[in-house]
């Protein structure tokens, strides 16, 4: 770990990027890039895995959207087999602390990954910046960002960046700011043009007024949880609107199962008890199982997850399911003592067994 | 609501003619899910037409008809969730045994939404503006399945369609008005502004979204959400082709993608995923719009699925769910058949 080496370039974050991509591009440093690209369409947005230097003006490093989430399209790429040479990739720090998990569960590789990321400053959901004025949203961005990133305060990268853009920060910063966190990540800087090497202060320092912010957000978050009691009426009420599109599973980075089991023979209701219920209660609700799934997603879910909020991104009906998620998860990964994506090391919670455990939630 | 429907499930559930219904409720904050009512008292929250169509008719139902129901069913939905339900049994996904479909003349559905900002618009069949896109170009906006509660021409009655629907009413003691000219001519008008409005439609999103590229360029803003298969109707595989596992391709294969034109947009099998749902579905969609509604990038996918299923239905002169009779044209095999694509 080289300790807080910067890069400052007078250029604009995008330009600089661009031009140290290229230049890893044309050394053959890497052989690809994966970026965030805008498509031929308006407001709409797409990862892309790009090769030909002279395609990544086209790229839109740190744009505030997440249109898929990071981990599932690098899965999707590194799943049967690993890069065999460097790909640079541009990540935000949820979506790399999923991608980790993706990686414990067999469902991805960071072999020859060269992670740049940055201080996050939070992303707009999708759909405003489709319907709403693109400009306008943009403008203010601290009041426009998810729910997920207004609560969100693990936006500075882990171990797993090599470089760390500083996009959040307290003060404006008058040049582009990269932190150069490994020996790889300094001697490419050291190739590049009209930039400077300093040591400067550690991105917590010059955050510690956006952390205050989101830790605050994160306690109200947690205060509106009820109690077990109530738990379950606020849920049926919540989720009354779900049209069961799923989106939210196929969405999430970490929902990886091929047929998710709430899709199975095992789980799915079968016909006949379905019609002895409703004849027993007099009024069912069909298709069933809707609470059901949201509940049992949860239960799988909530030891893993990284709080990015593209569930409720997606959601059609606009249910807050990420604020559900996020709620469950802080307790849940509180008491199992495990922070998802933070290291590759981690075992995860489910994979463990000890004797002696949980013993302060059973009796 | 409307006092002859509510009168005719009253009845029906009564008598025990009929010992469950399958009709929308009334839930928390603006929602409407489907029920499975088999006791009177619970049809006082029943609401049979609501304004949003939030889960798709044939897809309720076949979550609990796979095998046929003891009793008779009376399942009261719109026109397309009818058809769709009759596909469903073609399919093998619903057993129409003991089941009665009863439709209505339909008013359209508001946008889900336009709906969910704050639950007060309602669907003005003669205001288009209130519809989803699919409602305002739908010309099987009446008379499917078993029986159907006709509300325009001066009619207010249930209208039998079947024998079974007439055995139903038959058996209630109920009649349906004997003189439909005038309701038959309201259908008719409407149909032929619809027609035109599909004409329209679909000659602009051919103009704007022409071959492969057109497609690449209407899909380019999916996010691989997948909603628009897991709320349609018709899309009842449980593994989707697209997730099985041999779908997969390793990262050389990508980078391999990305150097043939410099970049690969990914998700990878977008695509795929798209193309091949239009052929699965080109001959059974029913032109519901579930799938638009649901895709939060507002991608038009329903009318592009509904242009493509109107193509196929027309060459093997099919109908989707018209006929419960009508065999899939999939399923049957003639020795003489599409000579106009051989040469
Ligand atoms: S995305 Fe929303 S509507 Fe769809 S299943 Fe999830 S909670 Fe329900
Ligand atoms: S549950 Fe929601 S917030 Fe959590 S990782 Fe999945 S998509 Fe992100
Ligand atoms: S493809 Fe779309 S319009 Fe056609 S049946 Fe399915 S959901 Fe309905
Ligand atoms: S619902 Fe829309 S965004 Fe989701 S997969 Fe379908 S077309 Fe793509």
């Amino acid at each position: 770990m080289v300790e807080n080496s910067v890069l400052i370039s007078e250029s604009s974050t995008r330009d600089t990027l661009i031009h140290l991509l290229a230049r890893l591009l044309q050394n053959g440093e890497v052989d690809s890039v994966f970026a965030l690209r805008g498509t031929s369409q308006e407001g709409r947005y797409c990862y892309s895995l790009i090769t030909d230097p002279s395609l990544l003006n086209e790229i839109l490093p740190f744009h505030p959207v997440m249109p898929v989430q990071g981990a599932r399209a690098l899965s999707e790429l590194t799943i049967t087999e690993p890069f065999d040479r460097p790909v640079a990739a541009l990540l935000r720090p949820c979506e790399i602390r999923a991608f980790v998990e993706n990686v414990k569960q067999s469902q991805g590789s960071l072999e020859n990954i060269f992670i740049i990321s940055c201080t996050c400053p939070g992303v707009i959901p999708a759909s405003r910046l489709l319907r709403e004025d693109r400009e306008e949203v943009q403008r203010n961005l601290p009041a426009n960002i998810r729910n997920a990133c207004r609560t969100c305060t693990e936006f500075i990268p882990g171990t797993q960046a090599d470089m760390t853009v500083l996009i959040a920060s307290d003060e404006p910063q008058n040049s582009t700011v990269i932190y150069l966190h490994t020996e790889k990540a300094v001697e490419i800087a050291e190739i590049l043009d009209s930039c400077t090497l300093e040591t400067g202060k550690p991105p917590a320092e010059l955050t510690s007024g956006i952390l205050e912010t989101r830790k605050k957000a994160l306690k109200d978050l947690m205060r509106e949880m009820k109690a077990p009691g109530d738990g379950l009426q606020s849920l049926v009420s919540l989720f009354s609107a779900c049209i069961g599109c799923r989106g939210c599973r196929e969405a999430c980075p970490l929902c990886g199962c091929v047929l998710c089991d709430y899709e199975t023979a095992r789980t799915l209701h079968s016909p006949e008890l379905v019609r002895a219920e409703a004849k027993r209660k007099g009024s069912l609700r069909v298709p069933a199982g809707t609470l059901q799934f949201q509940l049992g997603r949860l239960m799988h879910i909530a030891p893993l997850c990284t709080a990015c909020g593209q569930c409720s991104d997606v959601c059609p009906v606009d249910i807050p399911v990420s604020d559900v998620f996020i709620r469950a998860a802080n307790l849940v990964q509180e008491s199992l003592n495990y922070s998802p994506g933070r290291d590759t090391d981690d075992t995860p919670p489910m994979a463990t067994f000890a004797e002696k455990e949980l013993l302060d939630i059973t009796d | 609501m409307n006092s002859i429907l509510m009168d005719l499930l009253e009845k029906a559930l009564v008598s025990g003619i009929v010992s469950s219904v399958m009709v929308p409720s009334r839930g928390p904050d603006n929602s409407f899910p489907w029920t499975l009512v088999t006791d009177v008292s619970a049809l006082n929250r029943v609401e049979p037409v609501p304004p949003v169509m939030s889960v798709h008719g044939a897809k309720a139902l076949a979550s609990f008809t796979q095998s046929m129901p003891e009793g008779k069913l009376l399942a009261v939905m719109r026109p397309c969730e009818a058809r769709a339900a009759i596909e469903l049994s073609k399919l093998e996904q619903i057993d129409l045994g003991n089941i009665i479909l009863l439709t209505m003349d339909c008013p359209g559905a508001v946008p889900l939404k336009e709906y969910g900002e704050d639950g007060t618009m309602e669907p003005d069949i003669n205001r288009p503006e209130t519809l989803r896109p699919l409602c305002r170009q739908c010309t099987e906006f009446t008379s499917a399945g078993d029986l159907c509660l006709a509300m325009h021409g001066g009619l207010r009655t249930v209208i039998p369609l079947t024998s079974g629907g007439q055995e139903l009413l038959d058996s209630l003691g109920m009649k349906a008005e004997s003189d439909t000219s005038q309701w038959k001519e309201w259908a008719n008008a409407l149909r032929g502004e619809r027609e035109k409005v599909r004409a329209e439609s679909t000659e602009k999103l051919k103009e704007t979204y022409s071959g492969l590229q057109g497609l690449v360029e209407v899909f380019s803003g999916c996010i691989s959400c997948r909603s628009c298969r897991t709320v349609c109707p018709i899309c009842y595989c449980r593994l989707c082709f697209i997730d099985m596992k041999d779908r997969r391709s390793p990262a050389s294969a990508h980078l391999e993608r990305s150097r043939n034109s410099g970049a690969a947009r990914l998700m990878s099998n977008t695509l795929l995923f798209h193309i091949g749902r239009m052929a699965h579905m080109s001959l059974s969609c029913v032109s519901c719009g579930m799938c638009e509604d649901a895709c939060p990038s507002d991608i038009p996918t329903g009318r592009l699925v509904s242009m493509v299923s109107g193509n196929t239905t027309e060459l093997f002169s099919y109908s989707a769910g018209r006929n419960p009779e009508d065999p899939l044209p999939l399923n049957t095999y003639q020795l003489e058949e599409l000579h106009e694509y051989e040469d």
